[in-house]
């Protein structure tokens, strides 16, 4: 009963700090390819698909690391945001907090079916990067919307 | 389930916020226990209870369809 896996509640401010800039940074990232040369280092590539050869496995390669590191810091922002504990953070909270995870997974999922059935080649190539950061988005906006939702029915009351 | 909660804070003259916090939670979740729309864990059921010195099931009863 006491583990839920939740983080600290001062973690929350952290992940917005964090995921505010990272996400801007993305979309531009998406629009313009940025990719600043000094992020240009050798990586390890556990399996390597280069076109028309073999696939080696893990060997050294020249990559431009903007991608992982924005990748990286808006799923760690994006766990801090959706699941550091509320100031107040008691059963029902979980209850509203379990619900809105059960609902960002449908959304997610759904989304993601009809992108199989409708979308193909290079765009769909995008709806599956995007797909990786939806379902916790989809998760943040539904839960912080329920709480809105719930804090304002209140101030109508006593 | 029916609840007794406000008629229980009337007696004691207390409100929900202060009721929040002796059973240390969120006011949300008192409103929400007062206006049937969240069923309490047995725990919060317990502690309410002692709160206003009284058996749970005076406070909190089954209702047809439970």
């Amino acid at each position: 009963m006491k583990t839920n896996f939740l983080f600290p509640n001062k973690f929350k401010k952290i992940g917005w700090i964090i995921f505010i800039p990272v996400f801007i940074l993305s979309i531009l990232w998406v629009i313009f390819e940025f990719e600043p040369e000094f992020l240009d280092v050798s990586v390890i590539s556990l399996f390597n698909d280069e076109f028309l050869q073999d696939m080696q496995i893990m060997i050294i390669i020249e990559n431009n690391i903007a991608d992982e590191i924005l990748g990286i810091l808006l799923i760690v922002s994006s766990l801090l945001i959706a699941f550091s504990k509320e100031r107040n953070e008691d059963e029902f909270i979980s209850k509203i907090r379990l619900e809105s995870l059960v609902w960002a997974t449908y959304v997610n999922y759904a989304i993601l079916i009809l992108a199989f059935i409708f979308i193909y080649n290079m765009i769909f190539f995008w709806v599956a990067v995007f797909n990786m950061f939806t379902i916790l988005i989809f998760f943040i906006i539904r839960y912080n919307w329920a709480l809105y939702k719930l804090k304002k029915s209140m101030s109508h009351e006593e | 389930m029916k609840n007794s909660l406000k008629v229980e804070r009337a007696k004691m003259n207390i409100t929900q916020a202060q009721l929040a916090e002796l059973a240390k939670v969120s006011r949300q979740t008192i409103n929400a226990i007062e206006s049937g729309k969240y069923n309490l864990s047995t725990i919060l059921a317990l502690k309410i209870a002692r709160i206003f010195n009284a058996k749970v099931d005076a406070i909190f009863e089954l209702e047809v369809g439970d």
